[in-house]
């Protein structure tokens, strides 16, 4: 007799493990199509639908190189951290009303410590090749991320108070007759600037920059850069399934199925997020925490007061 | 299969910048068969192009080295009269133009890939960079608890940071094939954090006597400003050549910071200028300030004042800060087409790209009004990077600047503030430099 347990399970691993690859999949097409868009260079789609493929099968040949004296165990396991984290965040995000892969009560919860916990696979890929670049990289990141998660710390809350509950379902429920995007307007920009700072995306690439080379994966080649990269966008894709559910009402809307629902909004967040990193160009780090501390931050104050006062 | 969707997929190339290759080089971006890496360890193809010094040699083996298998080296000679380098056997070396270098790369990619063509071995002998073992009382490389050298290196010592504490430091080369910087470009950086403490510029590479049959002083025949010195040169051609290279240059640091695509629209516009087709660059210019990213990168970022800028560096950049020199003001051609310097302020990195694109609109109203008419030689020309004349020593002044400007300073500002000073060590070889 087949367990129902274990089948849940199965399907759950399954879901997670899909939306992973498919989540980093679509980033990097976003950012072929995007990309050719703001360049000018045209060209047709369907390259831009093999390309991420392609590129990908390189890197699976490549060898995967090691540097003078890494810690090539917690080396290894960074970039393996980082796409647990992104797989965790995914698991809260309710794909219909009777569809969750981990319908945990304190969902949102779960999120924000993924993306506490990012700080230190990033710390780790940057540290342990015993590289200049790298270890800068990872550094810049550290440097950043406090500033980056009491930010989201205080827009998480804001979407809990009108659900009364930290509960990813609830959370979707409560937004049944207006979402938050319209109930707290603040929240969902601010949202999304964390969501590209876990991810180190557009303006917020720091750990990564090209100014050192790649930065925390300037060493990095072959399986373990792939693997960076799609956690990196796997990454990216747990923020805006996350912020679609708890700003755009998740899987609510007419006609077409929860998780079509789901899938579309979140599609439009990370179109939104690729397209800035075409157009908004590299922060410097100084300005990223000025910026942070006395305007963004103050502003999720106000996000929260506000919602504190609606609800 | 694998192999099979990888040799299609677009090439990841590493480039190594010699003398006279850098605009060919960026060129490339406008490829689709290639991708530009900003990490020897993200490619599959080492592409060298122009000259390369003697004292460049050794440093590209290093790069080299630093390719994951498979690897392959391509050398292209880019335009520059020059002879590929001695680096390692089986080299692929290609004298036409971009077609063939393209090609040259997409062929030693797929050839890897599919396992015809052998993975190229190590140049160098993969040992520490100085004899350490065994080495002082613990075999730790030298005296004392922190005085060892391990695996050939000093031991990060700590030193004072600009808040007064005391925090270790990293010790570094940067460059020379570094991709932001412009070829030939070195710094020995102490780094504390993300803080420059010291930054030192190597010698010019360029600058050494080159026993190559095509020595360093050889104009390429395509540099329209140095022909400008000695022969009549349509000022259309002149100004379109200055317009083409300011947008390179605004193209290099909208690259630096991310903005991959911009840079290549910008490169993309620099290659189909027209004279009078001002509407495109000032499309281009509210398009940037609209997003507001050079504001956020570049405001405040490597400031040279005035007083240093006249003393230090020309053209456009001592422009940016305010110094009205320009070799066009004395040109009575120029003056007949009613030309008047423009200027900025401020003589930041962001004063910099404003006076370059300022520049480039005024250039192409330039060509346009010119018409047919020449520019005789005789007077200094208004190069790119400001007056040229037979011996003019362009950047070197600019590069024993560096030292001052990003001391203290964070590291990505101190590369924003490299690129931006927009140096060109290969067009401005003086004995000075070779000898400091």
């Amino acid at each position: 007799m087949v367990d129902v347990a274990h089948v849940s399970t199965l399907v759950g691993v399954l879901t997670v493990g899909t939306s992973l690859v498919l989540g980093a999949y679509v980033v990097a097409v976003l950012d072929e199509v995007i990309g050719a868009r703001v360049g000018g260079d045209g060209g047709p789609i369907t390259t831009a639908l093999v390309t991420p493929w392609r590129r990908g099968a390189i890197l699976l040949t490549q060898q995967r190189l090691a540097t003078e004296r890494p810690d090539a165990t917690t080396w290894a396991i960074a970039p393996a951290t980082y796409t647990a984290l992104a797989a965790a965040a995914l698991t809260v995000v309710p794909l219909s009303p009777s569809f969750v892969v981990a319908d945990v009560r304190a969902g949102i919860v779960l999120y924000g410590a993924a993306e506490v916990l990012a700080m230190i696979a990033i710390f780790l890929n940057g540290w342990s090749p015993n590289s200049v670049f790298g270890l800068v990289g990872g550094y810049r990141f550290v440097a950043l991320a406090v500033s980056y998660t009491l930010l989201s710390m205080f827009v998480l809350i804001a979407v809990a108070l009108p659900a009364e509950s930290l509960q990813m379902s609830e959370i979707v429920r409560a937004q049944q007759g207006l979402w938050n995007v319209v109930r707290q307007p603040l929240g969902l920009p601010l949202f999304l600037v964390v969501a590209s700072g876990i991810a180190f995306w557009g303006p917020l690439n720091l750990a990564d920059a090209s100014d050192l080379a790649g930065g925390s994966s300037a060493e990095a080649s072959g399986s373990h850069l792939l693997v960076w990269k799609v956690a990196r966008g796997a990454m990216l894709t747990a923020g805006s399934a996350v912020g679609a559910t708890a700003f755009l009402g998740g899987w609510l809307g007419p006609w077409l199925p929860g998780p079509v629902w789901v899938a579309l909004k979140t599609s439009v967040l990370l179109a939104v997020l690729v397209a800035s990193g075409h157009l908004l160009g590299r922060m410097r780090v100084e300005r990223v925490v000025t910026v942070f501390w006395t305007v963004l931050l103050p502003l999720a104050f106000l996000d929260l007061a506000l919602a504190g006062l609606v609800a | 299969m694998l192999a099979a969707s990888g040799a299609r997929a677009p090439v990841p190339v590493f480039t190594a910048a010699g003398g006279g290759a850098g605009d060919a080089l960026q060129d490339l971006c406008l490829r689709r068969e290639i991708r530009l890496v900003d990490s020897p360890r993200h490619a599959t193809v080492l592409l060298v192009a122009g000259r390369l010094p003697r004292s460049l040699v050794r440093p590209l083996a290093q790069v080299h080295d630093q390719l994951p298998h498979p690897r392959a080296t391509v050398w292209w000679q880019a335009g520059s009269p020059s002879e590929p380098p001695q680096l390692v056997p089986g080299m692929t070396t290609v004298a036409a133009g971009q077609d063939a270098a393209v090609e040259a790369v997409v062929t030693a990619h797929r050839e890897l890939l599919r396992g015809v063509r052998a993975s190229e071995q190590h140049v160098l002998a993969d040992e520490p960079p100085a004899r350490w073992r065994g080495v002082g009382p613990h075999g730790q490389g030298g005296e004392g608890m922190m005085g060892g050298r391990p695996y050939g290196r000093p031991m990060p010592m700590t030193g004072p940071d600009r808040d007064g504490l005391e925090l270790d430091q990293v010790r570094c080369t940067v460059g020379p094939f570094f991709g932001p910087f412009p070829p030939g470009l070195a710094l020995d950086v102490v780094l504390q954090g993300d803080v420059v403490q010291e930054a030192t510029a190597h010698p010019n590479p360029f600058a050494e006597p080159d026993p190559s049959p095509h020595p360093a002083g050889d104009a390429p025949a395509h540099d329209v400003f140095r022909r400008a010195l000695t022969d009549a040169v349509p000022v259309r051609d002149l100004e379109l050549a200055r317009a083409d290279h300011h947008l390179r240059a605004v193209a290099r640091v909208a690259d630096l910071h991310g903005l991959r695509a911009v840079a290549r629209r910008v490169v993309r516009t620099a290659g189909q200028l027209q004279p009078g087709q001002v509407a495109a660059v000032r499309s281009l210019r509210q398009r940037l300030e609209r997003w507001r990213w050079p504001r956020w990168a570049l405001a405040g970022v490597g400031v040279l004042d005035r007083q240093v800028a006249s003393r230090t560096v020309a053209g456009p950049t001592a422009r940016a800060a305010g110094v009205a020199v320009d070799a066009r003001s004395d040109d009575p051609v120029y003056a007949d087409l009613g030309f008047e310097p423009v200027t900025h302020q401020e003589g930041d990195a962001l004063a910099r790209v404003r006076q370059l694109l300022a520049e480039t609109e005024q250039a192409l109203e330039l060509a346009a009004r010119a018409a047919g008419r020449h520019r005789a030689p005789g007077s200094g020309v208004e190069g790119p990077r400001g007056a040229l004349t037979p011996t003019s020593a362009g950047s070197d002044t600019a590069l024993r600047l560096l030292p001052d400007l990003l001391a203290g300073r964070e590291w990505g500002d101190s590369v924003t503030t490299v690129v931006s000073l927009d140096l060109d060590l290969d067009g401005a070889v003086s004995p000075a430099v070779a000898a400091g």
